[in-house]
């Protein structure tokens, strides 16, 4: 707080200013969040319940439903991607203005789910970066606005100080599997679903599932 | 067969001609020559993200001004191998995928499969299980219609209508997780039954539900029926001749708008459908408000069959009394060596299926749903086919929307009724 | 018969050709189409089941399929006007593929299915399109997922999978049930696809696309083996 990138101290009174300028801006957009809805199965369904009148999403400054990527601030990501929509969603992230954040809403965009098969994305984060992960199938609508407020704390903390690292997006990398193929391999091996009861039952020899960074040097 | 044919009661505007067009045109009496504007069309992409989509449906729209000219759908965005992973399942593991093929009314799908086992299986369940059925396929209908009437009519240009099925799908979204836990993946029947005895008062929710419901159906019907813009943009949109709609393999309430009276529960009975007092309603025309009508009329049949089926339900157990496919209790399990080896069978094992194959199908939310499963006298299917009821209702749309106009095509996708979870599969 | 006792057999081996009519008894058809079918088709009905109790199964000769299903629609005392359900079935090993119509007849209310076996070397079976519409989104279907290609079929393409789909078919029992690529490939793949592609008016009905399909010792095919298909 109140240094710029390069660690200098700002004009004025840096610390100070920095610090309310931040708050302002993310107490700004924070509350008035527009989320992209990308609702593919189950989890669109809770996610219009959220909008309804019982659960109301307009409380948090989030009701207006942008269904354009170009002026939405949250791409909410419910229900399963498979690979034929995989450089739908990367496009729709591309095509949304920074600050952008994105949610995943659900285990089978978070993870595939139970669909640990050949047409599934395997989790969501291997396409666009995610801020936010709720788990459930489907997750109540009252999980899906806890995400919300968990994006909206995390916008809090954020400080336009480090905005430019925050906010990086390489043009070249559009339409690029954001994860390795490494990473894309641990991210997406077998986890031990039921398709795989053998080798959680430890009758088929494995090594232990890790994840690369996970990893002790 | 007990039907009804539904009338429109109300026609459009006598002055506009089909399309909503003005039949006496203001401009007619300049009657300029129309500019020759050369044949070429143009291509309009709708979807796969598209609110008006209904899911990630894609149309490629070929349009002649703003008159469609041809539509070519393209599917496949939602393809998640369910069949497939099917045949690395137990037949009761599959249960839980059911519901996530079609998450507007989860219980029919629960049903439709666990009756489609048991009769491979040649299972009869008990009184009890079989009304307790009904009860959950109804209410589920009037769920799945309730979330198409919602958008359905964001789709006409109303909101508010969505606002009011959403009030009364969460009172089934409360039924559904005081039965199962879960408030849209239920997973709630079992091979030989019911994942659990229907919960203490729960009848007296359904009951209540169904009270209550006609008072908004009236509601909403009284928003829309007679309402201008609505009327002005249905009647005489998409419509389909019975001939061609059995042709086009069309189901459920699409085929009935058409005046055909084809309804599984009618035709080929289950679960004793034959001894319930409701009626099928018929449509005149096969246009988008005749499906509208169709389906209002449909939610009430519902109501009136859920009333009936509460007052029948049966005492006494609800799953099949047989170790080879039921649970046995858990006091049982923890006292009796025999019902804990049934149990550690029945887990581990699954229940094997005799080898066959057998087709079944129930009257759906969106039509005829089918089911076909293959047995090899193992626990696991060699094959599990789903009849997608709206994967065949939606082959028709490029003969439904000929012709029309762009925003037509959004009511006419709309009036069919589709998820694409069950379309996709 | 009480169908466990089929069960006590346990499961048939999997080299035997009639273990798909073991579940069958030899209850006399309830359907009067199948004797009808049986007058009129002596030599293209192979035989004819009761399975599941009630159901009624012809085996036809897949090479005459269509005048079979043109004469059940047609005939006025047959009229199956509806098309259920058309889909195919793979046993595994070696096994033909089976191709099933389950039909309605909507005036006279009887249900009859149809199988047709057809051998892995000669997947091929004439299009139902032209009796029944609603048949054409069906045999794309089967076409994408079994590879049994549909004679006649006015515009034979994948359906449900991307059209350069390069791993094969999926619904087949060889077919792993993660894929054939490994994850890493099927993700790089799935982001170079153009999603705009075939929106170019000649292209929506009759390109063609070219699969690029990966040969044995392909790095891109997952190392591991995925699924074992008689889990």
């Amino acid at each position: 707080m109140g240094v710029n990138q390069s660690g200098l101290p700002l004009l004025g009174s840096p610390a100070f200013v920095t610090t309310r300028l931040d708050f302002v801006v993310n107490w700004a957009r924070r509350n008035s969040l527009w989320p992209m809805p990308f609702g593919t199965a189950c989890c669109a369904i809770e996610m219009m319940a959220s909008a309804a009148s019982n659960f109301d999403l307009a409380r948090f400054g989030m009701e207006r439903m942008s269904f354009s990527p170009r002026q939405a601030d949250v791409l909410i990501c419910a229900g399963r991607v498979p690979y034929k929509l995989a450089p739908v969603l990367r496009r729709i992230w591309d095509q949304m203005m920074q600050p952008k954040w994105c949610i995943s809403m659900g285990a089978c965009a978070s993870s595939g789910g139970v669909f640990d098969v050949y047409s599934m994305v395997q989790g969501i984060d291997t396409i666009v970066p995610v801020d936010v992960y709720i788990p459930g199938c489907p997750p109540r609508p009252e999980g899906l606005i806890y995400g919300l407020m968990m994006v909206q704390e995390k916008i809090r903390r954020e400080s336009l100080a480090n905005h430019a690292e925050l906010r990086a997006e390489d043009p070249l990398a559009a339409g690029r599997p954001r994860a390795g193929d490494q990473e894309v391999a641990d991210l997406t091996g077998p986890f031990g679903n039921s398709t795989d009861q053998n080798r959680v039952s430890g009758l088929v020899a494995t090594d232990a599932v890790r994840r690369s960074e996970d990893r002790l040097p | 067969m007990a039907t009804r044919t539904i009338e429109y009661g109300v026609g459009r505007n006598p002055e506009m001609g089909p399309g909503g067009t003005l039949a006496a045109s203001p401009t007619e009496p300049f009657d300029a020559p129309e500019p020759d504007l050369g044949s070429e069309t143009m291509l309009v992409n709708v979807g796969p993200q598209h609110p008006a989509t209904h899911g990630v449906l894609r149309l490629i729209v070929e349009l002649d001004g703003e008159t469609v000219v041809n539509v070519t759908p393209r599917l496949g965005y939602l393809h998640s191998s369910f069949e497939k992973l099917g045949e690395y399942r137990t037949w009761n593991q599959i249960v839980p995928l059911t519901d996530r093929m079609d998450y507007l009314a989860p219980l029919i799908y629960n049903c439709a499969y666990v009756m489609s086992v048991e009769k491979l299986m040649g299972i009869e369940v008990t009184e009890r299980c079989k009304v307790a059925r009904v009860i959950c396929m109804e209410m589920d209908r009037i769920f799945s219609h309730l979330l198409w009437l919602g958008t359905w009519s964001i789709d006409v240009g109303a909101f508010t209508p969505f606002l009011y099925a959403f009030q009364q799908r969460e009172k089934v979204y409360k039924l559904h997780e005081a039965l199962t836990g879960a408030r849209i993946t239920t997973s709630a029947t079992r091979i030989g039954g019911m994942m659990a005895d229907l919960p203490e008062g729960w009848t007296q929710g359904v009951r209540e539900f169904a009270d209550n419901l006609p008072a908004t159906l009236d509601e909403i019907d009284g928003l829309l029926r007679h309402n201008a813009i609505h009327i002005g943009r249905t009647q005489g949109i998409g419509a389909i001749s019975a001939e061609d709609a059995v042709n086009h393999g069309l189901t459920g309430a699409n085929l009935r708008a058409s005046g055909v009276p084809y309804d599984v529960r009618k035709d080929r009975p289950y679960y004793d459908y034959e001894s319930y007092d409701f009626e099928v309603p018929i449509g005149c025309h096969g246009d988008c408000y005749d499906r509208y009508l169709v389906r209002m009329e449909e939610m009430r049949q519902s109501i009136r069959i859920l009333h009936q089926a509460l007052d029948r339900l049966p005492g006494g157990p609800i799953n099949v009394e047989d170790p080879r496919v039921s649970l046995p209790s858990k006091t049982d399990c923890m006292s009796d060596m025999e019902s804990m080896i049934h149990h550690f069978k029945l887990v581990t094992e699954g229940i094997p299926a005799p080898d066959g194959d057998c087709w079944f199908s129930v009257e759906g939310s969106k039509g005829e749903l089918g089911m076909y499963v293959v047995g090899d006298g193992g626990p696991k299917p060699v094959r599990w086919r789903i009849r997608p009821p709206s994967f065949v209702n939606l082959s028709a749309i490029p003969k439904l929307s000929e012709g029309h106009l762009m925003a037509d095509l959004i009511v006419i996708n709309a009036s069919l009724d589709i998820v694409l979870g069950e379309i996709d599969r | 018969m009480n169908p466990f006792d089929l069960v006590a057999q346990g499961p048939a081996p999997s080299g035997d050709a009639t273990r798909a009519e073991r579940g069958a008894n030899e209850a006399e058809p309830g359907n009067p189409t199948v004797s009808a079918l049986r007058a009129r088709f002596s030599d293209a009905v192979l035989g004819n089941s009761v399975t599941a109790g009630d159901q009624d199964v012809v085996h036809a000769d897949p090479a005459r399929i269509g005048e079979i299903l043109r004469w059940l629609h047609d005939s006025p005392a047959e009229q199956y006007d509806h098309l259920a359900d058309l889909t195919a079935v793979d046993y595994g090993g070696g096994r033909p593929i089976e191709v099933v119509y389950q039909l309605w007849s909507i005036p006279h209310r009887r249900a009859l299915r149809i199988r047709c076996a057809l051998p892995l070397h000669a997947l091929e079976i004439e299009s139902a399109t032209g009796i029944w519409t609603g048949a054409d989104w069906l045999e794309r279907e089967v076409f994408d997922l079994f590879g049994v290609r549909f004679a006649g079929h006015p515009n034979l393409r994948r359906i449900l999978m991307p059209d350069d789909y390069g791993e094969g078919h999926p619904l087949r029992k060889d077919f792993p049930l993660r894929g054939r690529f490994s994850r890493a490939e099927q993700t790089r793949r799935a982001l170079n696809q153009d999603p705009e592609s075939y929106y170019v008016p000649g292209e929506i009905g009759d390109r063609v696309p070219q699969v690029v399909a990966a040969e044995p010792g392909d790095p891109s095919l997952a190392e591991e083996d995925h699924g074992d298909e008689d889990d």
